[in-house]
């Protein structure tokens, strides 16, 4: 390591292997700070990072899919980059934040606006003749648009609904109800029958007041909707008092588990609902989640329509995109993320591994051509999905910038309400000034 | 010295040589030659400095005065997120949830710690075994995995139920209700005494024997001995210890994002100051605000130390 630039000095001062120190050490710090630099280009191989959120099976079932499209287009290599839901939300802030966000991203309706207002996702639109757009399923086509841009191209389709478990009905003697007529006072009055006849055995319901999804559903039934166009809320105090008053009824009656049971069932997440446990009768969920709640029940769970159809004024129910593929604005290879996202979105090799756990597929060929590869439980979404079809009014408008953490706001009110603190009334203004705040600067 | 003194080596380092004259000038080259020698093995710790806490620093003191939201661009907004404070309930009820677990705990904590010292101070067999035992929960105590099993502890049909199940009682969902969940958090910390206990064992080990001597001869008792001499030349642990207990679990967060899974619940009894900061930051892009919150702690914990230290000079006796 002599260097050539100065000449051997053998009696100088012994500066020498310090400055080195000095730089390697900083060096290494530096590294140590510095994040993984992004793709790089090795003989012509671009990389792309792809990042998805999910449970294990999800995980091994994409990375064989991103095997077989390195297969078909040797010049990219995808890097999968996966977490659990909760952890998925703060690594992409974090990552995109660092200038460092995946070239290829699952989105979801809640967080999409808050990324694509901010410039972080590329218009999809842009990719004309690498990225085929025209398949997809007129009903989810354009909920990833905003101010004429697309932002995200929805993976498939999804609706929430009751799940159900025939045998737990059975075991409490509780006939299953007809779902093309059953209001809410059939289900509280149910769900009750099946907590009271089990011995609290079997409770009747999971509480429904956790997701605002069910809500809603509730207030579409109204005539009404959570968020209006403009992203205002769309609902009264009065369809929420009641919506809540449902919860405490049942909380009342022993319909539902209690209120410090609930929160440990609703940490456990899906796997750990009444259903897959066999401790309930109920629980509300989507569509795309059956599959696994049947595989953890051990039973065969079914899908019922939600309560209140055809009770008031409309039906609620709706498909909902059940997630969205976002290519990142700042990805230094747009093109070849289009192709991928090509392939995830139009072909049937995917599709055939994805099956519907990304939703039903919005490609509506490509979803005709799985629907016989698809396993019974997921057969029966599909199915389900189709009978309601024709009773859906509409979609829903795109949710205002900030819908992300009325997540956490339902949660919290939930408790609140179930715990005793809150009345119905009470948790309704609370909810709404939370989720105003929240949404307001929009 | 004999690092200095060690053969010179013949490579010269590959930086531009120094002016011939001021080579190898016999005692001021060897105190500059020493200077060089120990920045060289502060940089790692200089450079962490810098990158790894200063610059963050900084950039949050500048964020806090913006409204940054991870994505995206930012404006000034001055002290809008300071005055946001003062109308912020959540923050309030983190503020209170955390005082609550840093005045319960930390002294519960210290005086476990104290006590067990004591107890193992008079010589029991093994002691280096019970030491170590009791110091593992220190090590354990912040990680996932023991938030984890706290959770599966003290769930509604964790062991502590079923133990009380043993007995005929029927025990809550402790740390899913929420009159008990802070609760289970604050054992959890009182738990982890084995660091400041290792440490008071270290200062009774200090104590010169014969103190207590003379003062069993004058006839003064163990209970005595202890309020007159094991506590007064004990103070400076004392201190120790509460300083630095304090300004940890100001800063709890693993724990409660693990036993609450990151919501702070139920409703909101575990929402501790930094479980709340993360929740505006990375859940809500409020960066701005959630960079102000930090300025916030960072006076409070500035605050209490400075009051702990003006404190100490009317109680902690440094024996001379």
């Amino acid at each position: 390591m002599n260097s050539p630039v100065s000449p051997r000095r053998p009696s100088g001062p012994r500066r020498g292997p310090l400055l080195p120190l000095v730089a390697v050490s900083a060096a290494l710090a530096l590294a140590a700070t510095a994040c993984g630099g992004g793709s790089d280009s090795e003989d012509g191989v671009v990389e792309l990072r792809y990042s998805w959120w999910g449970a294990d099976d999800r995980h091994s079932t994409l990375q064989q899919v991103i095997d077989i499209f390195e297969a078909q287009n040797p010049d990219i290599q995808v890097v999968a980059d996966y977490t659990d839901w909760g952890s998925y939300w703060d690594r992409l802030a974090t990552s995109t934040a660092a200038g460092d966000a995946p070239d290829i991203m699952m989105q979801e309706e809640r967080y999409l606006r808050e990324y694509g207002d901010r410039g972080a996702l590329a218009d999809l639109q842009e990719f004309e003749g690498v990225l085929d757009l025209s398949k997809v399923d007129p009903l989810v086509a354009e909920s990833g648009n905003l101010d004429g841009q697309t932002f995200g191209i929805a993976s498939g389709v999804n609706a929430y609904t009751v799940l159900a478990d025939p045998e737990a009905f059975e075991a409490a003697g509780v006939e299953m109800p007809d779902d093309s007529t059953w209001t809410w006072d059939d289900y509280a009055e149910i769900a009750a029958q099946i907590t009271e006849a089990s011995d609290g055995e079997i409770v009747g319901a999971q509480s429904m007041a956790y997701n605002e999804t069910g809500f809603q559903i509730f207030a579409r039934q109204h005539g009404e909707n959570l968020y209006n166009e403009d992203g205002t809320l769309g609902f009264s105090e009065e369809t929420l008092t009641e919506w809540f008053t449902i919860t405490q009824d049942l909380l009342e009656s022993g319909g539902q588990p209690g209120a410090s049971q609930s929160v440990e069932i609703e940490a456990g997440g899906p796997d750990q609902s009444v259903l897959s446990t066999n401790q309930g009768a109920m629980a509300h969920f989507w569509t795309n989640q059956l599959g696994g709640i049947t595989e953890s029940s051990g039973r065969e769970i079914e899908l019922l329509r939600y309560p209140g159809e055809t009770e008031h004024e409309r039906t609620g129910m709706f498909f909902k995109p059940a997630m969205f593929y976002s290519v990142s604005a700042e990805s230094e290879h747009p093109e070849e993320a289009a192709r991928f996202v090509d392939f995830m979105l139009n072909s049937n090799e995917a599709a055939e591994l994805i099956l519907s756990d990304l939703g039903l597929p919005a490609n509506i060929d490509v979803r005709a051509q799985i629907l016989s590869s698809l396993p019974p439980a997921d057969e029966r979404s599909a199915v389900f999905l189709s009978e309601i079809e024709g009773d859906i009014v509409d979609g829903n408008p795109p949710p205002p910038i900030g819908a992300g953490q009325v997540v956490e706001i339902t949660k919290r009110v939930t408790d609140e309400l179930s715990f005793g603190n809150l009345t119905p009334q009470e948790a309704a203004q609370q909810f709404m000034s939370e989720v105003e705040a929240a949404t307001g600067d929009a | 010295m004999a690092l200095l003194q060690r053969r010179p080596r013949t490579d010269p380092a590959p930086s531009p040589a120094p002016p011939a004259g001021r080579a190898g000038t016999g005692g001021r080259g060897r105190v500059r030659r020493e200077n060089l020698a120990a920045y060289g093995f502060l940089a790692p710790w200089f450079v962490g400095l810098v990158f790894i806490t200063a610059g963050p620093l900084l950039a949050s003191l500048y964020f806090s005065f913006t409204d940054y939201s991870l994505i995206g661009d930012h404006e000034v907004v001055g002290l809008a997120n300071y005055e946001r404070m003062l109308t912020d309930t959540r923050l309030h009820s983190a503020l209170k949830v955390t005082f609550v677990y840093v005045f319960v705990s930390v002294p519960l904590q210290l005086a476990l710690a104290l006590a067990l010292a004591l107890v193992l101070d008079r010589g029991v067999r093994g002691l280096a075994l019970y030491r170590s035992v009791y110091y593992l929960p220190s090590l354990l105590g912040g990680s996932v995995a023991v938030a984890i099993l706290w959770r599966q502890v003290f769930g509604a049909e964790g062991l502590i139920n079923q133990v009380l199940g043993f007995f005929g009682i029927q025990g809550e969902g402790w740390v899913s209700h929420p009159d008990y969940a802070l609760g289970t958090l604050i054992v959890l910390n009182v738990w982890t005494f084995g660091a400041p206990m290792v440490i008071f064992l270290a200062g009774l080990r200090q104590i010169p024997a014969m103190y207590h001597e003379a003062a069993a001869v004058d006839g003064a008792g163990p209970v005595r001995r202890f309020w007159h001499i094991t506590v007064p030349m004990l103070t400076p642990i004392i201190f120790f210890n509460l300083v630095l207990q304090i300004i940890n679990a100001f800063q709890t967060f693993t724990q409660a994002f693990i036993v609450s899974g990151g919501t702070g619940g139920p409703s909101d009894s575990t929402l501790f100051y930094t479980l709340y900061l993360y929740q505006r930051g990375f859940g809500a892009f409020d960066m701005g605000y959630a960079s102000a919150m930090a300025w916030l702690l960072l006076m409070i914990i500035g605050g209490f130390t400075a009051v702990n230290f003006l404190a100490s000079k009317f109680w902690v006796f440094y024996g001379d």
